[in-house]
């Protein structure tokens, strides 16, 4: 392993040029938190598309965890307090 | 940074072969990924050491180390972006891009635009598809092409055609077969009944050699291969999912699995993308996304996006002429498509009431059937909020389509609403819109 991000402030170790997806996949980190309508935020299409798997980095932007390559120390959380709070309107 | 004559959106083979293409043709083109690198969806490339465990066929290899090497000839003339995202085109008619990298979107101005963004796996919804551990097939597969690694516990692939074959051979090189394929059609029987279907499959000798590769693979591992069956619904244990299954005779089974794949076809990636012409710049789609043609047809669409762009803003330059055989090449890919689908046709089922319809919003069918009164698209999407959340309608709106067909209403997302079509394509951090910039 070559770094370290953190999921929910633990720590999850990530292989150079991977995704956040697939580092949280090998750690075991299927469910990425609370969505809207009671469901849940997680890995689907691996793409873009779906925007399933998106989740908020540093506390701020949505990002796709199946894009956004893993990064030394980034803090991840899940992104539904930040979805409600900026709305999509 | 300087403005590009031609922007290129989307760095797999249909976009890359463009973007050649243009350079060759004297043009200087701005190449924009999303991901953190080019290869799209057929070439997503492995991060590990050394060679990938799993057995890429040597055509797709091939392929990907010719673009590689054009792109690097190209030198400046192709300027490459990735972690950019294409988010659509603003009142000023600048095409924006949320470069990640640089923590920014910018507004470019191009001369013409290649849009070549692929294509989207179709999942019909069923009771608990949006649980997680269910994942796309597709997505499962990229994943396993990043890191060489399977994921860990029973794994069960149901879908349609022939990528459930490849991921599940792919699995198996990786060392975790997959408990059993489903495929919801029953291409043997199709075969008996659509000889010329068959046949038509047969042409192709490169696929059929690949297929042959997985079927042997996957008959090593000892993988069942089964048609006519469908996964009707999952729910969630404490540890894993339950999966229950029905062949077309009306048997049933269940599974228990710590991961599950679906997949139920591939569709052009299209909504929400700009129209042809958007003040007096040609916007020209290519690959998959123009028309789902598979991965070699996608780098002969990419060079004829490429000269039809070089015929409209060179015209009094040497046309390139396209190879003789480029429409034979493209009919042939046509070919082996509706062959495809002729051979894994299947009949979707009904829709039932709780079951999740758009997952952005959490919407169920029973929201949808609530809406009864609303007659237009606009209204379904106003009223209601379907194809309004943050992956904009790119995975619900041909289920919200069938859905109020069955009702008699009519929800064309082919029609262009000014209200409702909007820009971003992607959500977009306020930060970086505020750190706005022209090139
Ligand atoms: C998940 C998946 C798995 C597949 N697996 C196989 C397989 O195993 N074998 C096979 O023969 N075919 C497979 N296919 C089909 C094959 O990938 C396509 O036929 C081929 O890749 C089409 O090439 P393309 O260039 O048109 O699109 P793609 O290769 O899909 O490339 C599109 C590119 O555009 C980028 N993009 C999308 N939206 C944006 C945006 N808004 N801004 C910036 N960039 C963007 C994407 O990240 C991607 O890199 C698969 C398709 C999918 C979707
Ligand atoms: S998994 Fe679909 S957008 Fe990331």
């Amino acid at each position: 392993m070559s770094g370290t991000l953190y999921w929910m402030g633990d720590a999850v170790a990530f292989r150079a040029g991977e995704t956040v997806a697939a580092a949280l996949r090998r750690s075991g980190i299927d469910d990425f938190g609370p969505a809207l309508g009671e469901l849940r935020a997680r890995y689907f299409c691996g793409i873009g598309s779906c925007q399933a798997c998106l989740v908020s980095l540093n506390g701020d932007s949505l990002i796709e965890a199946c894009l956004t390559p893993a990064r030394e120390g980034m803090r991840l959380s899940a992104a539904l307090p930040l979805a409600e709070e900026h709305g999509h309107e | 940074m300087s403005e590009p004559d031609v922007l290129v959106v989307g760095g797999g083979p249909a976009g890359v072969a463009a973007a050649i293409e243009l350079a060759q043709l004297g043009l200087t083109v701005t190449l924009a990924e999303q991901g953190s690198r080019l290869g799209g969806a057929i070439h997503r490339q492995y991060v590990g050491q050394g060679e990938s465990p799993l057995a890429i066929p040597g055509r797709h290899r091939r392929h990907w180390q010719g673009l590689a090497l054009g792109l690097a000839n190209a030198g400046e003339r192709i300027r490459v972006m990735v972690e950019a995202v294409f988010l659509g085109v603003d009142g000023d008619s600048r095409f924006l891009l949320d470069d990640r990298r640089a923590g920014k979107v910018i507004g470019l101005s191009p001369k013409a635009v290649v849009l070549a963004v692929g294509a989207i796996e179709r999942i019909v919804p069923r009771p608990g598809w949006e649980l997680p551990g269910v994942t796309t097939a597709g997505g499962m597969q990229l994943q396993l092409k990043e890191t060489g690694e399977a994921p860990t516990g029973a794994i069960l692939i149901a879908g349609n055609g022939p990528l459930p074959l490849a991921l599940g051979a792919q699995l198996a090189a990786a060392g975790n077969p997959p408990l059993a394929i489903l495929e919801r059609g029953e291409p043997w029987r199709a075969a008996l009944r659509h000889p010329a279907a068959a046949v038509a499959g047969l042409r192709s000798p490169a696929h059929v050699a690949e297929a042959a590769g997985y079927a042997l693979r996957l008959a090593r591992a000892g993988v069942p291969y089964r048609s006519g069956w469908s996964v009707t619904a999952i729910e969630a244990l404490r540890q894993g999912l339950l999966v229950s299954c029905q062949h077309v005779s009306g048997r049933t089974m269940q599974h228990r699995v710590a991961h599950l794949a679906l997949h139920d076809g591939l569709a052009t990636n299209s909504s929400g993308l700009p129209a042809p012409v958007v003040d007096g710049v040609a916007i020209v789609r290519a690959g998959d996304c123009r028309e789902v043609l598979g991965a070699d047809a996608a780098i002969s669409d990419g060079l004829r996006a490429a000269r039809t762009i070089a015929r409209q803003l060179c015209p009094a330059a040497p046309q390139r002429e396209l190879a003789r055989d480029f429409e034979r090449e493209l009919a042939a890919a046509r070919r082996m498509q509706r062959s495809i689908q002729t051979l894994c046709r299947a009949a979707d089922w009904p829709i039932a009431p709780d079951t999740v319809v758009c997952r952005c919003e959490g919407l169920r069918r029973s929201d949808l059937d609530s809406l009864q009164g609303a007659s237009s698209a606009r209204e379904i999407r106003l009223l209601g909020r379907f194809g309004m959340g943050a992956c904009q309608g790119r995975s619900c709106l041909a289920s919200v389509k069938a859905i109020t067909a069955e009702a008699g209403a009519s929800f064309d997302i082919t029609v262009a609403d000014p209200v409702v079509q909007r820009w971003p394509l992607r959500p977009v951090s306020v930060v970086a819109l505020a750190a706005f910039s022209d090139v």
